[in-house]
């Protein structure tokens, strides 16, 4: 068993692919038409390249309701790996990301937490250097 | 830009209170006031954490009740456009069926064909996460799916 493949509930998908590829640097692997939704999913051109994200839409009412509960609490519901925090910090504020929270040191890692605009916080960490 | 944790919850609560549908009357400028925060400023946050405007989201909520009422109510058309806010019935139909994709009377039509316990919406129109995956792929042809594999 291995895990190839995560997910993160989205508002609208059509935004969240333009975010999370234009913004967040991401590119789209599958693009699959189902209805009114489709089956996409983006990977990281950091790698691994086989490790795909599903942007799910968030059409139900349950799932609106536990997202929109953490974000009010201002609870990152997912988190991405950088290289250098202050860097990508400066390069998303500079491209409008709005942050709850700016570079923190928290033990060995720096983490900060942005909105990705579709209702979600993200915590962004920049691990200890080996 | 950075958003405090008190302007965070003040966002979420001006957006509670755009959604509102059965008060039309809420103003951009009241759902300022709710965040404490000046018109302009509201604004440039509230696009910067949702994505949306205010004035979008307002608009979404109509439709999405808009939506609820057309597949559970026995309201007209003309009903529930005004139940919604909208005060032109051709504004709204025109709204509805570019946003939805179909106009008002044909969702209608639509989503009563699939449903299975009368009163509630069927689960079809709600996709639930991962098994969008097991659609996406029975939609799909053999020779797609193994590009895809192969991918």
């Amino acid at each position: 068993m291995r895990i190839k493949l995560t997910s993160i509930m989205v508002d609208n998908q059509d935004k969240a692919l333009k975010f999370y590829t234009e913004i967040f640097g991401f590119v789209k692997k599958t693009e699959i038409p189902v209805g009114e939704y489709r089956w996409l999913t983006v990977v990281s051109p950091e790698g691994p390249d086989d490790l795909e994200l599903s942007l799910e839409p968030n059409a139900n009412p349950a799932g609106k309701t536990f997202q929109e509960a953490l974000f009010t609490q201002g609870v990152p519901i997912a988190a991405f790996e950088v290289g250098d925090i202050a860097k990508e910090f400066k390069r998303l504020k500079s491209l409008g990301v709005a942050f709850t929270q700016d570079p923190t040191p928290a033990g060995p890692v720096t983490i900060a937490v942005c909105s990705d605009t579709c209702g979600n916080l993200i915590q962004l960490y920049q691990p200890p250097k080996t | 830009m950075i958003v405090t944790r008190s302007e965070l919850i003040r966002l979420c609560r001006a957006r509670d209170l755009l959604r509102e549908t059965h008060d039309a009357r809420v103003s951009i400028r009241d759902a300022a006031r709710e965040a404490a925060m000046s018109p302009f400023h509201f604004i440039r946050r509230f696009h910067a954490m949702f994505g949306e405007t205010p004035h979008q989201v307002r608009i979404q909520a109509r439709l999405d009740r808009a939506k609820t009422l057309l597949a559970l109510s026995d309201y007209s058309v003309t009903d529930v456009c005004m139940e919604v806010g909208f005060s032109s019935l051709g504004s709204f139909s025109d709204l509805f069926a570019r946003r939805v994709g179909a106009a008002p009377s044909v969702y209608r039509r639509q989503v009563r064909s699939i449903m299975i316990v009368p009163g509630m919406l069927p689960a079809a129109s709600t996709p639930a996460c991962l098994t969008l995956m097991a659609a996406a792929f029975r939609n799909f042809g053999e020779a797609d799916r193994r590009a895809f594999e192969r991918s």
